[in-house]
């Protein structure tokens, strides 16, 4: 009996398991191709790829998202040790000089005929991302980060300052008229800042000027020489000194709180940073922003490419899907439904970009303010090694800030460091 | 083992010799073989990255780029005469200071505490570990934020003793203080457990004595539990010498920058792993990263020597 039961199973599983098997190897095509492509934070990217894979029977698209540093010191370990990088990686422009140096370790995307994109993007875009005279495309451009101002219409009232987008705008045609207007604001409100981060303001004034830290002509270190950056340097300085910002780093937890308390009332905003407001205020907040033009008309500040790390296997595929994830069709779909604001003309301009509202931030017409800060833009020049240096001046005015050292203290560590570093 | 079996098939003419040749040689290679796949891995993962690391260390040596040239010990002569490394040296020493001592001494006290008769003594002693059971990252985030400058809980407290709040990442010893907490939180009971189980092998007979001498049980405790317990007390300071040389999650995640922090606006609280993280991945210079990695094992090792020399002493005296 016992032994009989034992025989029927025996026998059952002999049957069951090989199918099991079977089905099993059925299940794991072996004819796909698995493309990787690592992202940090917000790209929308998601359902792009399930509908890619659905188009495209052969691929499947995994994803890799992890946060800015991480994934950028991540990809310098991979590109180092020579695999363990994904098919296509997002680079933000701010790491770009550093990974251009390392052109050979990337697929110069000319070889598929990235040159023939060449005119979707706005110029200065593709600039950025190619290297050795044009000849080698180092990536293919996301979003920009066009800057516009964010700020909180309750505040603004209870300092009997004007609410109204062209009226807040016209306060401020200058950064110098801003940092007026920060005074305004403080002698009215005390339980608030008039903006988040003297870090802040100097990014976004710094940005628009033509040349930042390194010359254009010869790549050589011109901080100490170019009226730019310490005009940004002042403004933004003054203000902090002052006690008139809110010292919370953008990202960072203590920013997310600022946010949901309305501890400051003004942030330059880059497209990008609208979701994260959003995400940060939640709904009590929402209705209390508003988008207006920045003091100086307009600006860029962040923005990526995709790109594919030599040592990946599918090299043709990876630049299929990169080339498709840039397109137009795709950088309109994603800034309708995530605001990610796209880096080519044909998209920005389209009718149902510029018409397109935020209702979060009071209905404001992003896309138009957006698109007007895109056309007017003077894009900057960035040294090979402005990544080494542009910190520095970030922490001269967290100095500042902390009452720890005066303008001209901390100007002259940072200048000083700065120029050690890139010795 | 392999080999006696090898012999059992040998010639049976040279029979005799041979099995006696080859037991020799079992006896000495076998227990080789045995303790070989440590040695490997120790060469692998141990010795290899030392000598490799020394190796960066004597070239310019980009992250992404590789070798650019020999420069010898370039490097090592821009180290010593680097600021901001002496600052990271400091900065590590004041923290571990702050961390160990309290960390130990509070260990003390809870494994003393712990050694009396208690009602569910397993979930007491289980749960002294917890802290050291979570997540390093975790416990940083959250004393990151318990130490707030706008709406942390220890400013909060602060405030409601009348004290003016702190600004605790600008200021350099409230920084020191505010990671030094952290880490103690982290070690106390793992340090106390420790503790713990050389108390109990302590001779009973010594407290009666102490006892029928009229020592107060405070007494008893410096008189008998401590210098009884001392080599556990050496291993732990030692140990929490060592891991407070290379402080690096802790400190690091105190910044608000994250990974791109350097310890605060001006560096108050950069150690010397994290100034080894800021050069080697924040701006790609392996070298140099390199020479601070070989310069902090030597010193890491240095405090190993000066400890055994001091257990070593002791031991001599008859103390241990």
């Amino acid at each position: 009996m016992t032994r009989g039961l034992l025989h029927r199973a025996a026998t059952a599983l002999a049957v069951v398991l090989p199918l099991a098997l079977l089905t099993g190897c059925a299940g794991g095509d072996n004819a796909k191709t698995t493309l990787t492509v690592a992202t940090y934070g917000e790209f929308g990217y998601e359902p792009l790829f399930a509908e890619y894979e659905a188009t495209h029977p052969g691929i499947e698209v995994k994803s890799r998202v992890t946060d800015f540093d991480s994934h950028h010191r991540g990809l310098a370990t991979q590109l180092a040790a020579g695999h363990g990088a994904a098919d296509v990686v997002a680079v933000e422009e701010q790491y770009l000089p550093l990974f251009r140096q390392s052109a050979d370790k990337f697929v110069n995307l000319a070889e598929f005929g990235a040159l023939d994109l060449r005119g979707q993007w706005v110029p200065w875009k593709w600039e950025q991302g190619v290297t050795d005279g044009g000849r080698v495309v180092l990536g293919l451009g996301t979003d920009m980060g066009g800057l516009a101002m964010c700020y909180r219409r309750d505040l603004f009232a209870r300092a009997n300052l004007p609410t109204d987008r062209a009226e807040v705008a016209a306060l401020w045609p200058t950064w110098e008229d801003f940092a007026r207007v920060a005074d305004r604001f403080s002698a009215a409100v005390t339980d608030a800042k008039f903006a988040d981060s003297a870090g802040t303001i100097y990014a976004a004034i710094l940005n628009q000027a033509e040349e930042n830290y390194f010359a254009k002509s010869d790549d050589s270190f011109s901080a100490d020489r170019n009226p730019n950056v310490r005009r940004a340097f002042d403004i933004a300085g003054g203000i902090g000194a002052k006690g008139q910002t809110a010292r919370v780093t953008t990202y960072t937890q203590p920013w997310t709180v600022a946010i949901k308390q309305g501890a400051f009332a003004t942030i330059a905003c880059p497209a990008w940073l609208l979701k994260q407001i959003e995400d940060a205020g939640g709904a009590e907040n929402a209705g209390k922003w508003d988008v207006t033009t920045v003091p100086g008309n307009a600006g860029n500040q962040g923005g990526s490419f995709l790109t594919l790390p030599r040592q990946g296997a599918h090299h043709r595929e990876a630049y299929d899907l990169a080339a498709w994830l840039t397109a137009p069709a795709q950088q309109k779909r994603l800034f309708l439904r995530d605001g990610i604001l796209p880096s080519q003309p044909a998209v920005y301009q389209d009718p149902d970009v510029v018409g397109s509202t935020n209702a979060y931030f009071s209905n404001a017409p992003v896309g138009q303010i957006f698109a007007r800060s895109a056309d007017t833009l003077r894009p900057n020049y960035r040294g090979l090694r402005d990544a080494e240096v542009r910190p520095k001046f970030g922490q001269a005015l967290g100095r500042v800030e902390e009452g720890k050292q005066t303008l001209e203290q901390a100007w002259a560590q940072a200048l000083q460091q700065a120029s050690d570093a890139v010795r | 083992m392999v080999l006696a079996w090898a012999a059992r098939l040998a010639a049976p003419a040279r029979r005799q010799r041979r099995v006696v040749l080859l037991a020799r040689l079992d006896a000495r290679a076998t227990p080789l073989l045995f303790v070989a796949p440590f040695f490997v891995l120790f060469a692998v993962f141990g010795v290899f990255p030392l000598a490799y690391t020394a190796w960066i260390s004597l070239h310019d040596w980009q992250l992404v780029n590789g070798d650019q040239g020999f420069v010898g010990l370039a490097n090592y002569a821009a180290l010593f005469t680097d600021p901001h490394f002496y600052n990271a040296l400091g900065n590590t020493v004041s923290m571990l200071v702050l961390a160990t001592v309290p960390q130990l001494f509070a260990g003390l006290g809870i494994a003393a505490l712990l050694n009396r008769p208690l009602r569910t003594a397993v979930f007491w002693r289980a749960g002294v570990l917890l802290p050291n059971a979570v997540s390093v990252v975790a416990v940083t985030l959250v004393f990151a934020q318990l130490f707030g400058r706008d709406f942390g809980v220890a400013n909060w407290v602060l405030d409601q003793l009348g004290v003016p709040p702190v600004d605790w990442q600008a200021n350099r010893l409230a920084a020191h203080l505010a990671v030094a907490a952290t880490v103690t939180w982290r070690w106390t009971g793992y340090n106390a457990l420790l503790y713990l189980a050389a108390m109990q092998s302590v001779d009973q007979e010594l407290y009666e004595a102490a006892e029928l001498d009229g020592a107060s049980r405070w007494r008893a405790f410096w008189a008998v539990t401590v210098p009884a317990i001392r080599p556990t007390i050496g291993f732990t300071a030692f140990s929490a010498t060592v891991g407070g040389l290379q402080l690096f999650v802790e400190p690091q995640l105190f910044d608000v920058s994250g990974l791109g922090g350097i310890g605060g606006t001006d560096r108050q609280f950069q150690t010397i792993t994290m100034y080894l993280y800021e050069k080697g991945f924040g701006v790609f210079d392996a070298g140099y990263a390199a020479a601070i990695a070989w310069v902090l094992a030597l010193l890491c090792g240095g405090c190993v020597l000066v400890g055994l020399g001091l257990v070593r002493r002791l031991a001599r005296r008859g103390r241990l």
